[in-house]
């Protein structure tokens, strides 16, 4: 762990990464969020310390190919560099001290709100996913199991909801690698059906940042990657969130 | 499976019979006792349909709907209804029924219900569809509540390409039976905020073979605002294939 808190400090030559001892992955020490470099935004996106709910956590619904990639990536988030992402029930609990600017947020007097991937939360029924990042390579690795919710065919999951697990890896690759906020577009090619409660794996890279838009693709396959199931790129709109006023 | 849902697709066309405005009757459950898991006691069944007004619908989705009703009465229009099992059957109930061809008494099987099953009303999808047969046009008014959020306040993109993939899905359905997406190009102009009602207007473009080209726009309520643009490919099934 020391090895890795070493070359992740070289390589953005920033911030001391304090370590943890008995924690399960590296962590950045907190950092104020002044400048947009990733590791400051994936210090903030991942807490410390939280009381909140983390949805991407292996429950009893998890099938044994997602139950054992994901260990598979858990050992990566030792000694490789990745990060698994937690997944809170609301997108504002990630972003809290932070809001969109003045242009565009809304207030409202509704409470109740919800991530729309995490709107289904009896276990196993809607979308299963954790997300592992690399802060590096700016890429991630979604790993989706689609529930019966989402069934679309029978027996296997719809195309919407495919394209929505994609927009939503596409959404925090493109937020912590580059402040990405808006989905700009969507290009999807569907290649085979998800059968419902099985697991498929997405591969999403950051081509390139310019102009003020992320540029990504994404490959989504089975675990062996003898099937395809779809590819899509997609691009999003950076935008900067500001500092909430104190209150 | 497949010849299965090419008859409930014909069934489709001929018993999706518009509502009269005036004669709404109170309740759209399809009143039965309710039993247990006998996959073939259809009777026992119990269907709402969800595309019709409930509280949660705004005043924007409702004047909406009277006007599509109202061009529904000379048959130019069609709503489509949406139906959801009213109790806790299984997916596999609804499955058999598929397979078997077998369909409730009024041949009301359309859409699949967008996995709305757990939400009360007005928190996720809240939408209905509108048919035109003639010009092969698919209008749909969508809600969405607040457990579709993306980025505060907003609609998450996840969400609202969902709902364009059914309703370029239905339009494709309509013309052509059982279809599967193919291709699907979103360009998103202007975040929807959440809790707002859109208006999606999809057409069908044109048919090569087993091709369906079906394009759509997602616009607010007065048309001023575009929220995105769609264009897709949906691919007619060849029923002597297997789904994988």
């Amino acid at each position: 762990m020391i090895r890795t808190g070493f070359r992740v400090a070289a390589r953005f030559g920033q911030h001391r990464a304090l370590l943890r001892a008995p924690s399960l992955q590296p962590r950045l020490s907190p950092a104020p969020a002044c400048g947009s470099s990733t590791d400051s935004l994936v210090s903030r996106f991942c807490p410390e310390k939280t009381d909140l709910k983390d949805y991407a956590l292996p429950n009893a619904s998890w099938c044994p190919d997602m139950l054992s990639l994901y260990q598979e990536f858990l050992e990566k988030t030792r000694s490789d560099g990745w990060i698994k992402l937690p997944s809170f029930k609301s997108n504002r609990d990630h972003i809290q001290g932070l809001k969109l600017p003045s242009g565009l947020a809304v207030t409202s007097d509704k409470g109740d709100w919800r991530i729309f991937t995490r709107c289904i939360q009896v276990e196993g029924q809607g979308y299963e996913y954790v997300i592992f990042f690399h802060p590096s390579e700016k890429k991630s690795v979604c790993l989706f199991q689609p529930g019966p919710y989402l069934e679309g065919a029978p027996g296997f999951a719809h195309g919407g909801s495919l394209a929505a697990m994609m927009d939503e890896t596409f959404s925090k690759t493109a937020y912590l690698a580059g402040e990405g906020l808006f989905t700009l577009s969507l290009n999807i090619r569907f290649k085979n059906l998800i059968p419902v409660g099985s697991l498929a794996v997405l591969n999403v890279d950051v081509e390139k940042i310019e102009d003020q838009k992320l540029y990504m693709s994404c490959t989504t396959q089975s675990r062996d990657q003898q099937t395809v199931y779809a590819k899509c790129s997609g691009v999003f709109l950076q935008l900067k969130l500001e500092e909430e006023s104190p209150q | 499976v497949l010849t299965s849902c090419a008859t409930i697709h014909r069934f489709i066309g001929t018993a999706c019979h518009p509502i009269e405005s005036r004669q709404m009757p109170g309740s759209f459950w399809e009143e039965e006792k309710q039993q247990s898991r006998r996959p073939f006691s259809f009777e026992k069944i119990v269907y709402k349909d969800c595309s019709i007004p409930n509280p949660s619908w705004n005043k924007d989705i409702r004047l909406l709907f009277d006007q599509f009703m109202q061009k529904c009465e000379d048959g130019s229009w069609t709503r489509l209804p949406s139906y959801r099992r009213g109790s806790t059957e299984s997916i596999q109930d609804f499955k058999t029924l598929l397979r078997d061809g077998q369909i409730t008494k009024e041949g009301h099987i359309t859409q699949t219900n967008l996995f709305t099953r757990s939400f009360e009303d007005g928190l996720g999808f809240e939408y209905v569809m509108f048919y035109n047969d003639v010009e092969k046009r698919m209008v749909c008014l969508f809600q969405g509540g607040p457990y579709l959020e993306g980025a505060p306040g907003f609609l998450h993109g996840g969400a609202i390409a969902t709902m364009i993939d059914a309703t370029l899905g239905m339009t494709a359905i309509m013309a052509g039976g059982i279809v599967m997406t193919a291709n699907l190009n979103i360009n998103f102009k202007r975040p929807i905020p959440l809790c707002s009602v859109v208006v999606i207007n999809s057409q069908l473009d044109k048919v090569e073979e087993r091709k369906f080209f079906v394009s759509c726009s997602v616009q607010s309520v007065d048309e001023k605002t575009l929220y995105s643009e769609a264009t897709s490919l949906f691919i007619k099934l060849d029923p002597d294939k297997s789904l994988t």
